[in-house]
């Protein structure tokens, strides 16, 4: 429970409606602030207390969009889950979407307008005042006002436009990740400047050239879910897996989740993509459409033979691919994440538009229609109002959602400082809020009123789950609405922007029947018939002066460095939340920190290793970048993550590491995007520093081949149902009737009192060949269990409590890890937590019985009964075990983990574990019992899949399966018996309750 | 009746008249003893270390110690066994797929409560011997020399045949005599 | 407060010491104390509130501010756990199973082996009540009845280390206490002051009388009979904490003979490295003779060599059995990233006592008391290879292998622990008897008529 104004805040608000007074029945006020409880006496509709109500909602993370169902219990939202009616996301979340919660709740979150005082200082004022002095400012500067939002694609962005107009000012959309090249070559190609949607699930062949869709790219949720329906392998049904191959100098996790990884030149990916459509328009793979033949003069110039120097692939292969491609009916090939951050993205996207185009991808599995729901805004938008403010052409410039203080730290700052008024509406004191002269704190996206429209006919609605932490920050679209001299709040505006939507899709009913269908929902959904697209005239016009060698800003003999954004912390935003920074980045396992990325060559040339600071020097910037070696980049190139190196926005992400957008040029390339990829000087500066990761030492030495089972696809393939290629060997006949007459005999033994019975034996399965590794289920853990996050320095004594902890070795290659002559290099990534063992080796090791068999068949952990000898712990042979070192809840402690009002996003039905006891994962046991409770209540048994932990929950290409094992029509009880099954260390004879099913690699011919 | 004189009944019995020698060598001791042994029923014999041949001498019955010590230890493995098996049955509680009675660990468990208990008890037998004896000698004249490098041989005897006595122990090498 | 020293016969080179010069020799260690005394027990007193003030912000802010690191959830403490166990082991041994073998020379030592095993214990037992998480719970492991019906785990070898341990702390001081009886009352009867009164009362009213020979000697030896298999069970059980996880390098059947090996080796040791310094300090030159030292010397030989041949037995084992990951963590103690501490142990306990082959070396003290210290030394890395190493090593989970660096908590506590040893040893030894008199007597010729008179 918190402490001090926050809560004093929280229950004067709630004190007004029900939910405080619910909040209250559960909190248990202590009793020198009764004074302020309010009786229970109005049961507030909508809540029982202890039992969580659901909202519908949208996710603001990322511009993909995705529903949202938000958990909440006694006025307070709880967890975030995917919204199963969501086309977006289908109920799946990632970690970044299930981190909003840490934006709600964050400890330094802004309550009240700041404004900059005499001495230069931000004051807290009323918001009479600010607004006040916002209407004179404005009204002075009539026509010289500019308005800076994020990606706003509904109502918002509407508003905001009808505003600028109205008072003459301009409005800017600004996304450090605005797809400008994608939309770009799809005009190169198609002439329709928008960006379509990829049908991966139902793809044969997926050929992504650089687009890293598990992780940042469009809609990771939604993409990874569908790569996993075509590239999962089902037993027995060979064509389902599709093969998938990743482009691109640097192995993203979509790299180590592809098949085959193709580490092209930076900037040559578009060279590539054409010599493909060349073999098949060559060796009349694929049936080409009528205008195809204008392309002849274009492909003929881009034979494999004639770009296979500059792409870095010898010829053949550049066929095979070519041939496997066209040969799988119904490929599709992607451009974007690296490959459309180069200066010639948009020809590398257009270049990929053709290939897909003679492949006849286009209308199947690349769909013009249900567009993606992109705001127009473009990055040279953005200079050009730069170079206005530097001109002295802007007074008031207002900034909303987005946070260009982090990302354009040079020629905007000049500009900035040129500006007589700033206004930000950002809820937290980010870069650019510090630097405004008046700070109007909006509401966060869960706390407020919008909408928008991630694709083409889907149409999400987002409502207030709860009452304002912040109680003092205002909805900015209110602040607008009174700016604006409009009446009623923003929620109207919204209905009436609403109406007309309504009324075509309402079927007759009344917007007031209607509109709170929508709320269920999560909004409305409508099937958009695709758009047909033929090649548009400047699609011949690619890459005259090929093979194109691209050109980076800087010295030609420095090499290439991309930066990318982090997966947990995407373009910086996520920078503010324990979580994203405690996640281990899905590629290096690095948390709360960024580093470059080196290839060993690289790193043994310049004799660094691991940890040693580089001084990286750009063209337009410098930064001290500590080195991770990886095998999975291309020597020539350098990597560093976006997203760290705040100099504000709160406690957890100031002054961490360095800002890689220090290193990007600040102008539009020839597509009115940012370049990402510069030419850098790098040398040593001596400085050294450990790098937070969860991996251990990084020794070569059996690199997981016990717990990372991998077959190739033909061994797969061949595989009969009833096989079993990981069981261990049975033992010999003279010994079997012995041990089964022994294993009967414990059996008996231990069937006492409760254990007595039928029981059910609750299991898991994981498909590796599914599993991408991109740590949501982590994120889903840490909200589902009140793990605390521990921060860098624990991180380092390996003291993180991740009860889900994603393993990632690298295999094959001449890398880190074993190095199996001959295979190429591929990662491989499983999730490691408690496998809930039969015969458990922690259990029987515990003097007092806090690590006990449950009758259901969970390792049992009791808190309360455990005094810490972390006996169980040592023996555990999967290491899933983690103790609590320091009190981690201790208001105030050096250790807190949750700093007020963090704590209100604990789950109250999970204990808060004490300092000294060992904690584990339980297959959430609480949501079990939750399950069984209901089904005694109504009288029936436990359904199948009613049961579903929250790491299965959130799971983007669900791999994760929970059931019970006994009942043999589960779907756990199956996938467990299926071929690719295996037990992790199955010879030490624990009889796991996770059945892994090995990942499979699609090699080729 | 106060427990104090009770206590002091027990701990100082009255003083017991008699005749205490002090003896040089073993030889003599040993010598005297054999004397005494024909007519005189009780008496005591210090020494400040133990010597077999004093123990021929006297030739005394086995010391009742070892009976203690046999309970002792028997008692303590069936308290270990009791311990274990009905802790375990009284709360069942399964861990790693073992009976929740099983021996094989118990063993541990009984094997060191048969070593406790027999130690233990072996002490309370010598301390209930040795003070049953102390209360049958009542209290006797003693010289500090005993626990050093002199043996003692104490013989009650009222003052008529007191006499008798002090010319045996003199008659057998005792240094010195004096009555007590 | 004046004392027998001033009693103290002159010095003979030659000739059977009597009796009476063994009860003034030993009477006289209990003089009054020099600077030099009151240096060491100043000494020890300080590292023992050294210890108390890391333990009191462990119990603050918790076992973080110790070394430990995933995996290595058992370091420092649980070490010196087993070490100061060790340590007890040979006390009983030389005391009981050579009692038992009525081998004489025994007597001049065994009281200091005793009293080295009793605080030895009392160090140990205190180990894991620190180590564990919530150490103010620490009584659970304990089967008291109680109203929530729970009893502890005895499956568990926590629970058997619990009972051996506490088993074993009784029963050395049962056993020390009744050797002292007789012996206390010696020096008693020669004491003045306070001390003489001290002695009255601690001696229990001890005469020498036929009566309480009679019941003392036989309770004596059953007393040596039980402690015997007992010393032997204790470590062994300690070494099951160990041998009955499946930790690999843990999971070996030799652990128990092995540990108890160990134990008796480190625990002579121990015994040179006090005896050495007390027998100067006390004068005791003519009871605790080179022949003494000679045999502890031997002992440690012998102990030694099963220590060796247990670290090969191990390392081929470990090839030969083709389990993969005991291999693995072998070849970690040998070249790992800790390969120091697994090669210290080597030199310490493997290779160095082969000296003690040679009478020259066995029969030099100050040889010997170099070599013990190494032991010592030695020991403990033993220990700390075991537990920390093979924890930070362990093979099964390559992704969580980690490096583990001890803190100030673990080595303030440590340190701690050695004050807390040495303040009773060095208390004990000049309030009570550190030589057994009535025993040491035994050994002499008994005074008879016509053997040339004493004074």
């Amino acid at each position: 429970m918190s402490e001090g104004m926050n809560r004093r805040r929280f229950l004067t608000v709630l004190g007004a409606t029900g939910g405080g007074a619910a909040a209250l029945g559960a909190c248990g006020v202590d009793p020198e602030r009764s004074q302020k409880l309010i009786p229970y006496l109005v049961q507030p509709e909508d809540q029982v207390p202890g039992t969580a109500t659901w909202y519908a909602t949208t996710c603001r993370e990322c511009p993909a969009g995705c529903g949202l169902h938000a958990k909440v219990r006694e006025g307070r939202v709880i967890k975030l889950e995917g919204n199963p009616e969501s086309p977006i996301n289908g109920g799946r979340l990632c970690a970044r979407g299930q981190a909003a919660l840490e934006g709600v709740y964050n400890p330094d979150r802004l309550g009240d307008p700041l404004a900059r005082g005499v001495q230069g200082k931000l004051e807290r004022i009323s918001w009479d005042d600010a607004l006040a002095q916002l209407h004179a400012k404005l009204a002075a500067a009539r026509g010289r006002i500019a308005f800076v939002t994020g990606n706003e694609t509904g109502s918002f962005g509407d508003l905001v436009d009808e505003w600028t107009k109205a008072v003459g000012a301009t409005h800017v959309t600004y996304e450090p990740f605005a797809f400008e090249a994608l939309r770009e070559g799809n005009r190169l190609a198609f002439g329709i400047d928008a960006v379509p949607w990829y049908d991966l699930a139902s793809a044969r062949y997926i050929l992504s050239f650089g687009a890293d869709f598990l992780d940042t790219w469009l809609s990771p949720v939604a993409y990874q879910n569908a790569f996993a329906r075509a590239h999962g392998f089902t037993s027995g049904r060979d064509v389902t897996m599709a093969k998938s191959v990743f482009v691109g100098p640097r192995m993203f996790l979509t790299g180590m989740n592809a098949d085959e990884w193709v580490a092209a030149t930076p900037g040559t990916e578009g060279l590539l993509a054409l010599a493909l459509a060349a073999v098949i328009v060559e060796e009349r793979l694929a049936p080409l459409p009528a205008d195809a033949g204008r392309l002849h003069e274009l492909l003929a110039r881009h034979a494999p033979a004639a770009v296979a120097g500059a792409v870095g692939i010898d010829a053949p292969a550049i066929e095979r691919l070519a041939r496997e491609f066209a040969g799988a009916q119904g490929g599709v090939a992607l451009a974007g994440g690296m490959a459309t951050h180069y200066p010639n993205g948009a020809e590398i996207a257009a270049a990929v538009n053709i290939l897909n185009y003679v492949a006849g991808a286009v209308g199947k599995t690349v769909r013009f229609g249900p567009n993606q729901g992109l705001a127009r805004g473009t990055f040279r938008e953005l200079t050009d109002l730069v170079t206005a403010m530097e001109a002295g052409k802007i007074a008031v410039l207002l900034v909303h959602g987005a946070n260009p203080g982090h990302s354009l730290t040079g020629a905007f700052w000049q500009a900035w400082g040129k500006v007589a008024y700033k206004v930000s509406f950002s809820s937290d004191l980010d870069e650019t809020a510090s630097a405004a002269d008046l700070v109007l704190p909006d509401l966060h996206p869960l706390e407020q009123w919008s909408d928008s429209r991630p694709r083409a006919g889907v149409w999400a609605l987002q409502q207030p789950v709860m009452q304002p932490v912040a109680a003092n920050a205002r909805p900015a679209g209110d602040v607008l609405l009174t700016l604006a001299g409009k009446s009623g709040t923003f929620k109207d505006y919204l209905q009436t922007k609403w109406r007309p939507l309504a009324e075509r899709h309402a079927h007759g009913k009344s917007f007031e029947e209607f509109w709170p269908e929508l709320l269920q929902h999560g909004g409305l959904y409508v099937d958009v018939p695709r758009q047909w697209v033929r090649l548009g005239p400047q699609a011949t016009e690619l890459m005259r002066e090929a093979p194109a060698p691209p050109r980076f800003a800087g010295e030609a003999s420095d090499l290439v460095l991309i930066a990318f954004p982090s997966a947990a912390l995407y373009d910086g935003r996520g920078a503010n939340k324990p979580w994203l920074q405690e996640l281990p980045d899905p590629v290096s396992k690095i948390a709360w920190h960024a580093w470059v990325e080196l290839h060993p060559e690289t790193a043994a040339k310049w004799s660094v290793t691991d940890g040693d600071f580089l001084l990286l020097q750009s063209p337009f910037g410098a930064v001290r970048a500590p080195v991770w070696i990886t095998p999975a980049i291309r020597p020539d190139v350098l990597g560093v993550p976006i997203g760290q190196g705040h100099r504000a926005y709160g406690r957890y992400a100031r002054d961490r590491s360095f800002n890689a957008f220090d290193l990007l040029p600040e102008a539009p390339n020839a597509y009115g995007g940012r370049t990402f990829a510069v030419r850098v000087a790098a040398r040593t500066t001596g400085e050294h520093r450990f790098l937070a990761s969860s991996e251990g030492d990084p020794r070569g030495v059996g690199a997981g081949e016990d717990i990372i089972k991998v077959l190739p696809r033909a061994t797969a393939d061949a595989l009969a149902p009833t096989a079993h290629p990981f069981a261990e060997p049975a033992p010999p006949a003279y010994a079997a009737g012995a041990l089964a007459g022994w294993a009967e005999e414990q059996r008996a033994g231990a069937a006492l009192g409760n254990y007595a019975g039928k029981q059910p034996r609750w299991a898991m399965a994981i498909d590796l060949a599914r599993c991408t590794g991109c740590s949501a289920c982590v994120t889903a853990c840490y909200a589902e269990n009140n793990l605390p996050t521990v921060g860098e320095e624990l991180v380092l004594r390996r003291r993180q409590m991740s009860w889900m902890r994603i393993e990632r070795y690298w295999r094959g290659g001449e890398g880190r890890g074993a190095g199996e002559g001959g295979e190429p290099l591929h990662g491989v990534v499983t999730p490691m937590l408690c496998q809930q063992c039969e015969a458990a080796p922690c259990e029987p090791v515990c003097p007092v019985f806090a690590a006990y068999h449950t009758p259901d068949g969970l390792n049992g952990q009791v808190y309360n009964r455990c005094v810490g000898t972390r006996y169980c712990a040592n023996n555990c042979p999967y290491k899933v075990r983690y103790f609590n070192w320091y009190n981690f809840a201790e208001a105030g402690g050096e250790w807190e983990a949750w700093p007020s009002p963090l704590d209100w996003q604990l789950n109250p039905d999970v204990t808060v574990r004490e300092k000294g006891v060992m904690e584990k994962c339980t297959f959430c046991v609480q949501r079990i019992r939750g399950a069984q409770n209901r089904a005694r209540l109504e009288d029936r048994t436990v359904l199948d899949g009613e049961i579903v932990p929250a790491c299965a929950q959130s799971c983007p290409s669900e791999a994760i399966v929970f059931g019970d094992l006994h009942d043999k029509t589960s779907r756990v009880a199956q996938l467990a018996a299926d071929p690719r099954g295996y037990h992790v260390f199955e010879s030490l004879n624990t009889k796991p309750g996770i059945t892994y099913l090995a990942r499979v690699v699609d090699r080729g011919a | 009746m106060k427990p104090g004189p009770a206590l002091a009944a027990i701990f100082h019995p009255p003083p017991t008249p008699g005749v205490l020698g002090v003896f040089g060598h073993l030889d003599a001791t040993v010598e005297a003893i054999r004397e005494l042994k024909r007519g005189h029923a009780t008496f005591t014999v210090y020494s400040p270390l133990p010597r077999h041949e004093l123990e021929e001498a006297l030739d005394q019955p086995v010391s009742p110690v070892r009976m203690f010590t046999l309970v002792g230890g028997i008692a303590g493995c069936a308290i270990g066994a009791w311990l274990t098996l009905y802790m375990s049955y009284d709360w069942p509680v399964q861990v790693g797929g073992k009976t929740i009675g099983s021996i094989p660990p118990y063993v541990v468990i009984m094997f060191e409560m048969t070593v406790l208990f027999g130690a233990l008890l072996s002490l309370f037998g010598v301390a209930f011997n040795v003070l049953l004896a102390a209360r049958h000698q009542g209290t006797i004249a003693y010289d500090p020399r005993f626990t050093n490098d002199r043996f003692g041989i104490f013989v009650p005897a009222a003052a008529a045949e007191a006499g008798t006595v002090e010319a045996l122990l003199k008659r057998c090498g005792a240094e010195e005599v004096r009555r007590g | 407060m004046t004392d027998t020293t001033t009693a103290r016969p002159p010095e003979r080179a030659t000739g059977a010491m009597s009796y009476d010069y063994v009860t003034r020799t030993v009477a006289g260690t209990l003089g009054n104390p020099g600077r030099g005394y009151y240096t060491l027990l100043g000494t020890a007193v300080t590292l023992l509130g050294i210890g108390i003030l890391c333990l009191l912000f462990l119990l603050r802010y918790g076992l973080g501010l110790a070394g430990y690191s995933m995996p290595t959830y058992w370091a420092v403490y649980i070490t010196c756990f087993v070490f100061w166990v060790g340590i007890a082991h040979s006390g009983t041994l030389i005391s009981a199973i050579l009692f038992l073998f009525r081998s004489g020379w025994r007597t001049a030592v065994y009281r200091v082996a005793e009293v080295m095993t009793v605080f030895a214990v009392m160090t140990a037992g205190l180990f894991p009540l620190i180590h564990i998480g919530r150490q103010w719970f620490f009584y659970w492991l304990v089967p008291y009845p109680n109203e929530r019906g729970l009893w502890p785990n005895f499956k568990s070898p926590l629970v058997w280390d619990e009972f051996a341990v506490g088993t074993y702390f009784t029963v050395s001081t049962v056993f020390l206490i009744m050797g002292l009886i007789p012996d206390i009352a010696a020096v008693r009867d020669v004491a003045t002051g306070w001390r003489r009164k001290l002695y009255a009362v601690t001696a229990l009213g001890w005469r020498g009388t036929n009566e309480q020979w009679r019941h003392y000697r036989p309770a004596y030896l059953y007393l040596a009979a039980l402690a015997t298999p007992l010393v032997l069970s204790v470590h062994s059980v300690v070494s099951w904490d160990f041998a009955m996880a499946q930790v690999p390098a843990w999971h070996e059947t030799i652990f128990a003979p092995y540990f108890v090996a160990g134990a008796i080796y480190s625990g002579c040791a121990m015994v040179i490295t006090l005896l050495v310094p007390l027998r100067k300090f006390f004068q005791l030159e003519r009871i605790v003779t080179i022949r003494h030292f000679e045999n502890l010397a031997k002992l440690c030989l012998l102990t030694g060599m099963i220590v060796c041949y247990a670290y090969c037995v191990e390392y081929f084992v470990a090839w030969y059995g083709g389990a993969t990951p005991e291999r693995e963590a072998f070849v970690y103690r040998a070249v790992g990233r800790f390969w120091w501490a697994g090669w210290t142990m080597n030199v310490c306990n493997a290779f160095l006592p082969w000296l003690l082959w040679f009478k020259k070396v066995r029969t030099n003290i100050s040889a010997l008391f170099v070599i013990s210290i190494f032991v010592n030394v030695g020991m403990w890395m033993e220990r700390f290879v075991i537990i920390a190493i093979h924890l930070a090593g362990e093979p099964f989970e390559p992704f969580v292998r980690a490096g583990y660096n001890a803190t100030w908590a673990d080595w303030g506590i440590m340190a701690g622990s050695f004050g807390w040893f040495f303040m009773w040893f060095l208390l004990f030894v000049k309030n009570f008897p550190a030589v057994s008199v009535a025993e040491v007597k035994e050994e002499l010729a008994a005074p008879r008529r016509g053997a040339a008179r004493h004074a």
